[in-house]
This record gives structure tokens, sequence and C-alpha cells, in this order.
């Protein structure tokens, strides 16, 4: 066994991240670490990285007994890691990012041409192409994971930890990325890899470790299972199947009328958008982000000034209004960065709860603490939201959970449109659950959802009506009961709509 | 057990700063052939040690809180308030002339005094975060170049149209407003006024005006974080100029009970050299813009001067090493300060107002 990490117990305190795990890594094998999020799966990685100690166990590599200080101690032995947001120079170029730490010298001078030679070399050796003397501010984020797993291979990695490799990679570089990490294996590298994406999972993973609460649930060969198999283990019960109800449209609740934002550059940001959403109605944008998603969703909320365009919620004309106007005229907004967005972090969760709630828990313009806490608490209950208290500052609580406190407030605005906007971006299979549960009962009480996600299963499996995005303009239209996903990726990519 | 916590993380930050205040004071007694022991001792002392030492400490805390008070609620907002001085000179000169010029009995004139300085000195206030909001002009420099425009002018104003010509002074000073006017002292014989009950109500009633009303809440949420304010529905530019305007009448406050309560009139310069303004920034920024500990802060501070004093008094160590000991805790809170304006300006801002 190459790797084999033995009764590993992390505690915090009174908090026990991990009880007493068992986990273990053959040569050339890739091992899938799941589990939603608190489980334990990051921890446990920090612990083999060097990064955290275990309170008990012992980490065993070839058979030699271990013990790690720090992640130079990991790397000594080999482990690398490529983290969930890429640690890049984005200034340098590929080769000066890969050779970083260990870098050629001749004399005293950076030896700019050896690391260039041995970048070439290693890519080709790995099947992983990329130009060494390209910035890496210039590089895809597909690129960048790639540079990144190079990095770890230069340093001399047989082992390699990826935490969430694929959260930001388009549909395409996903399947380059997963093509890639089974030609790896097949020379003999060894993976670990900590993903959300049961799909992914099942794909490239030769065996599958699930945590939950800190402990092992089971590890269970792929070739073995299926994705409902696994949920259910990391959810610890069976997950409730979707059911689609036929709903009748009604009104429509917002409509977007020529809508252009010009931009700095010469291509606008939003180029002439044209759609309603309807009563009863979810509309799904897919599309790679950064093709004007972002921009339309803040000129519909009233963040973002517009050139161009009427926008009526509701029918009332809403075009330029404020945010406090247009919340007013009938929309919530779950927002796509929470942290940006959606929360004051050093704020408790009963102030982040109220925004936009002020009206219902205020009289005279003094807070009515009591109503507060019922309203709060009734949300921590029915979402299942983890947190110490009301109290505790947001900062604390999981991303998950966080995002379950934003979809709370907003679906209790009860309006009539609701945009929610990477509603379950980085959540647990169990959260997200929750969350597509919400949406659809939002749905059958007659509120029209305008749904963007970069997840194009989570398009297809909420929308009734598909718009793809591309370089600020609507590329298509699909009916979601016929669209298929191949369809969909062709327009996400620029190309044209077939059949 | 998470607000304990963060209770004491808060309280962990000052508390280090003053003790490295103190080391390094004791470093300065060392080297200046003093007692240290004996030293602090004689500053506490000065400070605390009977009943006109210690009320004479309250008294000059007095305008410190209640700058300290006003700027703190900017600070909350995010809004960098560097203008106290001058809203604090404009409000004393308000007070000063409206006291001396204004008819009524004597009670109408003192309030009419007080509301003026708190009114105009809001205004002035208000000005840069109007020019702000409305024209994108920083707030940290308006706020600061203000001061001058507020002091020369005040200086102009007692040194001309309004100077005390009662007397043959050549001081640039309006005249002694009537004693009638006074405010009343809280025991016989000290220094300390109704001033000081004024700022302490003042604490808590900021305290609570921030914690648990709306304009409080949205004030707290645009500090914490603008885009979800704004996200939210807040309107960033009117609750900046509000929030400039109150933190502008706290600084007037703070110049209408020193000139009602400890100078009897306007003299130009006076605030500006006793430092007030910007000791009372300091507390705010000592307290993390806490109202309460803000209050506890600028009595803090103001007992460093006056220990300092008495110190100076008793033993050969000179008053400069209370300074040493506030530039320390200065040290502290400019890095402080500037790790948050660097963190905020990285959060997208555009312009020095903070977001």
């Amino acid at each position: 066994m190459l790797l084999e990490m033995d009764s590993i117990t992390k505690s915090y305190g009174s908090v026990t991240a991990n009880h007493s795990v068992n986990f273990n890594l053959r040569k050339g094998e890739v091992h899938a670490l799941i589990g939603e999020n608190g489980a334990g799966k990051t921890t446990l990685m920090r612990i083999l990285y060097g990064m955290e100690r275990p309170t008990s166990g012992e980490i065993r590599i070839n058979g030699k007994v271990v013990a790690f200080h720090d992640p130079t101690d990991a790397i000594g032995q080999n482990i690398g890691m490529v983290h969930q947001h890429f640690m890049l120079f984005p200034a340098f170029t590929i080769a000066e990012n890969i050779v970083i730490g260990r870098e050629p010298s001749k004399g005293l001078k950076f030896d700019r041409k050896t690391a260039i030679e041995g970048t070439l070399q290693l890519s080709q050796q790995y099947g992983m192409p990329v130009n060494p003397k390209q910035k890496v501010a210039d590089c895809s984020l597909g690129m960048q994971q790639r540079v990144e797993i190079l990095k770890v291979l230069y340093q001399g990695a047989e082992i390699i930890i990826l935490d969430e490799p694929t959260g930001v990679l388009t549909p395409l570089e996903v399947k380059e990325f997963l093509i890639s990490i089974k030609k790896l294996a097949e020379t003999g590298k060894s993976f670990i890899i900590i993903s959300h994406k049961l799909g992914e999972i099942m794909e490239v993973a030769d065996r599958i470790t699930v945590l939950r609460d800190g402990h092992i649930t089971g590890t269970v060969n792929a070739a073995d299972t299926n994705e409902e198999e696994l949920s259910k283990m990391m959810v610890g019960r069976e997950l409730v199947k979707l059911e689609r109800r036929k709903v009748e449209y009604g009104e429509p609740v917002i409509n977007v009328q020529s809508l252009s934002i010009k931009g700095a550059k010469a291509k606008p940001l939003l180029d002439d958008i044209n759609f309603n959403v309807r009563e009863g109605e979810i509309v799904g944008i897919a599309g790679i982000s950064g093709n004007g998603q972002s921009e339309l969703l803040q000129a519909i909320s009233g963040l973002m000034p517009y050139d161009e365009g009427t926008i009526t919620i509701q029918d009332v004309n809403v075009t330029g209004a404020s945010v406090k106007q247009i919340r007013e005229s009938g929309l919530a907004h779950i927002p796509e960065d929470r942290y940006l967005w959606g929360v004051s972090k050093d704020a408790t969760v009963s102030d982040n709860g109220i925004m936009g709630h002020l009206e219902s828990t205020s009289k005279y313009g003094i807070l009515q603490g009591n109503s507060i806490k019922k309203l709060v608490s009734e949300w921590v209950q029915r979402y299942g939201i983890k947190t110490g208290s009301l109290s505790t500052k947001a900062q604390y609580l999981s991303g998950g959970n966080l995002q379950k406190l934003i979809v709370a407030r907003e679906i209790a605005q009860q309006t009539p449109f609701l945009i929610a906007a990477e509603p379950t971006r980085g959540v647990d299979v169990g959260a997200m659950e929750i969350i597509h549960g919400e949406l659809l009962k939002r749905r059958d009480e007659k509120a029209g959802i305008l749904l963007v996600s970069s997840e194009l299963t989570e398009i297809m499996k909420l929308s009734d009506r598909i718009l793809v995005m591309y370089e600020g303009k609507i590329a298509g239209e699909l009916d979601a009961a016929i669209a298929t996903e191949e369809q969909i990726s062709l327009l996400m990519a620029g190309g044209k709509a077939v059949g | 057990m998470d607000k304990m916590k963060s209770t004491l993380q808060s309280l962990l930050q000052p508390l280090i700063a003053i003790v490295a205040g103190l080391v390094i004071g004791a470093i300065a007694i060392l080297v200046v052939d003093g007692n240290i022991i004996e030293t602090y001792r004689e500053m506490w002392n000065g400070a605390f040690g009977n009943m006109y030492f210690f009320t004479s400490t309250l008294a000059r805390a007095t305008p410190i809180i209640l700058v300290g008070l006003g700027a703190s609620l900017a600070f909350k907002a995010g809004f960098f308030n560097m203008g106290s001085e001058g809203q604090m000179v404009l409000g004393a000169l308000t007070a000063a002339i409206t006291a001396l010029y204004v008819p009524g009995p004597a009670w109408f004139k003192a309030i009419a005094a007080i509301m003026a300085a708190m009114v105009v000195a809001g205004l002035w206030s208000a000005l840069a975060g109007w020019l702000d909001s409305r024209f994108g002009m920083n707030l940290l420099i308006t706020t600061l170049l203000l001061n001058y425009i507020a002091s020369l002018f005040a200086g102009y104003m007692v040194a001309y149209p309004f100077k005390d010509s009662t007397t043959n002074s050549a001081l640039s000073q309006t005249q002694m407003i009537d004693k009638t006017l006074w405010f009343p002292k809280l025991f016989s014989g000290m220094t300390l006024h109704i001033g000081f009950i004024i700022a302490i109500v003042s604490t808590i009633g900021l305290y609570l005006f921030i914690k648990y009303t709306k304009k409080g809440y949205q004030i707290r949420m645009l500090g914490g974080n603008p885009l979800f304010a704004s996200y939210g529905g807040v309107n960033r530019g009117r609750l900046m100029v509000v929030s400039m305007l109150i933190s502008g009448a706290f600084a007037g406050l703070a110049g209408a009970s020193d000139v009602l309560g400890t100078s009897y009139r306007f003299l130009d310069g006076s605030l500006v050299s006793a430092n007030y303004a910007w000791t009372g920034i300091m507390a705010t920024l000592l307290a993390s813009s806490n109202p309460i500990g803000t209050a506890i802060a600028a009595i803090f501070l103001a007992a460093l001067q006056t220990g300092g004093m008495g110190m100076e008094r008793n033993t050969d160590v000179p008053l400069e090493v209370s300074s040493i000991i506030q530039a320390v805790l200065i040290l502290f809170i400019t890095a402080k300060f500037t790790i948050s304006f660097i963190k905020r300006k990285k959060a997208g801002a555009k312009d020095g107002s903070t977001n």
C-alpha cells in the first residue's frame, strides 16, 4: 500500500472533525473523497499535507511511519496538493510559476532557459501541453489548473491531492481534465480527489471513500456503485426525487426589452437582451461565466446602470429605478457571489437575515428583537442551517449554511419574481436538495424565477425554458423538455444552434 | 461563546497597544534615570489620585468623548471622517457667537448655542459627505482640507469682526459669555461640568441607536459590506450625508461644551492646540468604533495627559514620557487603520471614503 492513514482523529476543543478515520491509497489509483460540507474531508487532507497535526493516529507511506510538521515535510515525501483556489502568480509566466521554490540557477542568476526546457519536457512527458512563456494572467482557468498540476509534478509529487478541482472549469475543460488525470494515473501517479460532483467522480475514480460527520461511512469500488447510493451514503438517508409538475404559465412577471450596456471595451457587455419570465416559470440562463450574466443580473436588480433598454416588473416600469424601488416592485435576489453581495461577514446571522425584511421587523424605526428572532430561527429550523446561535458571526458559517441563510431570506420575501444566481455553488448534496426543493415550491406558488447557473445539470434539472448567453448576447433559446446537453454546450461555446 | 470570544478579541488589540505603550514608556523612564514604579504611580495619582485630579481627568475627557462618538458613527458606516477638528472649531465659534448675540433668557441662549453649534458643524461635515456622494470627491481628503478652511475662517472671525474689544488683550478671541450661561459644575471647586453628563448620555444613546434602530442597522451593514448594503436596497449616498451630519453634530457639541463649560469664550487655536479632535479620533480607533469603548478610551487618553502633568510635578521624569506612550498607541492604531483602509480599497472601493 502506497499510503495508509490509520485511525486518524482530529479534535478542535470539543469539536471532532475526524473520528478515527482510516484511509488508504494504492499506487496508480484515483481515490475520491466525498462528503457534505463539514464532513471532515478538508481536515483529513490538511493533515496529510502537513497543514494540521492529528490528535491521534498515524500516517504510513510505503509502510514507514511518517510525521509531518508542515507542508514542506509532506512535499519531501512526494505529496503534492492543488488547492481549490489556484495559488499562481498571474504576472509571471507558466514556466516561472512551475519552477517556483525550486528555481534552476546559474550562479546567482535565475536560469530561465532551463526552466522553460524543464517545463516543456514535463508537459510532453505527461501529455499536458502548455506554452511555458505565456503569462498566467492570460491563461484560461483550465490552463491554470494544468499549470497547478504540472507544478506539483515538478516538485516530484507521487501522491497528488486535488481539492474541488473542477469547480471553476467549463464543461469542455472538465472533460479534458478528467482524461489527463486518468492518463497520469496510468503512468503510476496516485490521486486523491475531493469533490461534490458525483458524475465526475463516477467517471474518473477507481475507489470512493465517503465521509459523514467525521466518520467514514464506507469505501467502495466505483464499478460497484452508483450516484444514488453515494448520495445516500453522504446524506445518511434517501434523497427525495424532485418531481416536475406541469404548471400553467401566467402573466409575465418581468419583461426585459433591448437591454444594452456598452462597457469600456470595444465589445458591449450586454447587447440587445430581450426576454421575459412568466408566473410559474423557471427560466434558466446557461453560459460560461463572464459572458454577461453578472451584468444582466446587476442591471435588473438596479446595481448597475445600463445604456439602453426597458425593464418592467409586474407591469411597473423600473427602468433606472433604485434597488429599493425595484425590490418593492417585486424582486428578490439570491446573488451569485454570496461573500461579495450576499452577506456582511462580520455581522451576525440575524443581522444578515433581516436585510430586506426591515419593514416587518421594525416599529417606529426600532428593531423588534422578538420578531427578528422568530423569523430567523424559523429559517434556521426549516433549512437546517447549522449555526452556533443567531448571534454567531456569518464568517463562522460554512459556505453551504450561509447559502441556505441567503436563500431563506430571499425566498421569504415572497415576491412574484426571484433571481436565483448560482443558488447551489459550492454547497453539498443535502443543501442542494433543500434549495432546489424551495425554488420549485416558489415556482408552484406561481412565482417567476430567473435561474443563472454555470452548472448545466442544475439548469437542465430545474428550468422550463433555457436561454444561453454568449458574449453579452442571448445566443439561443431552448425548451428545457427537449434540449440536450450537447445543444447547450455548443451554444455556450459560441456555436450555432442545430435542429 | 462566539460572542464572548469576539468581545475578548476586540478587547485584546487595544490592550496589547496599551501594554506596549507602557513598556516602551518604562524604557524611556529608565533612560532618563527615573524609577519606573514610582513614576507610573505618580502618573496614576496625577490622573485619579484624588477627587480633584479625577474630576479634572473627566473634564478633559468630555470633549474627547464627544468628538470620538462622532467619529465612531462615521467609521461604523465606513466613512473616514477626518474633519472632526474643523467641525469642532466651527461648532465652538458658533456656540460662542450665539451665546453672545442671540437675545432671550439665559436657558434659551444656552440651548440655542448648543443647537446652533451642532447644526453648523453637522452641515459642514455633511458638505463633505455630499461632495463625495454627488461628485465622487474623496471624503478622506475633503474632510482633512476642510479642517484648514474652518480653523482659518474661525481665526479670521475672532481676529476681526467678533474680536473681544472690551479688554486690551492682543489675543484673537470673542468676548467672555455671560456667567448665567455657564454650564453648572458637578462638584463645587472642581472643573467638571454637566458637559460630562451630556457626553455619557450621548455615549449610551449612540450605542443604543447603532444597535437597535433601523438606521443604525443600515449604518452597520454599510460599514461592514457596502455591496451587501446596496444589494439590500440601502441608499448609500443618502446614508452617507446623514451619518456625516450626525458625526459632525457630535463634534459641534464637543465644541459647544468646551465653550459653555470650560473656556467661556472662543479663543483662536485653543481647541486645536489641546488636540481634542485627534485624540477623539484616536479613542475611536482604539475602541474599534464601539461607542462605549470610545468613551473608556477617551478617559484613558485624557488620564495619560493629566497623569503626565502630575508625574512632571512630582518626579524628575519629563512630560514627554506621556507623549511617548501616546505615540506608541498612535503607531499601533495607524497600522490597524492602514490595514483596514487597504482592505476596503481592495474590496472594490473606488473612492477614499472606504467604499
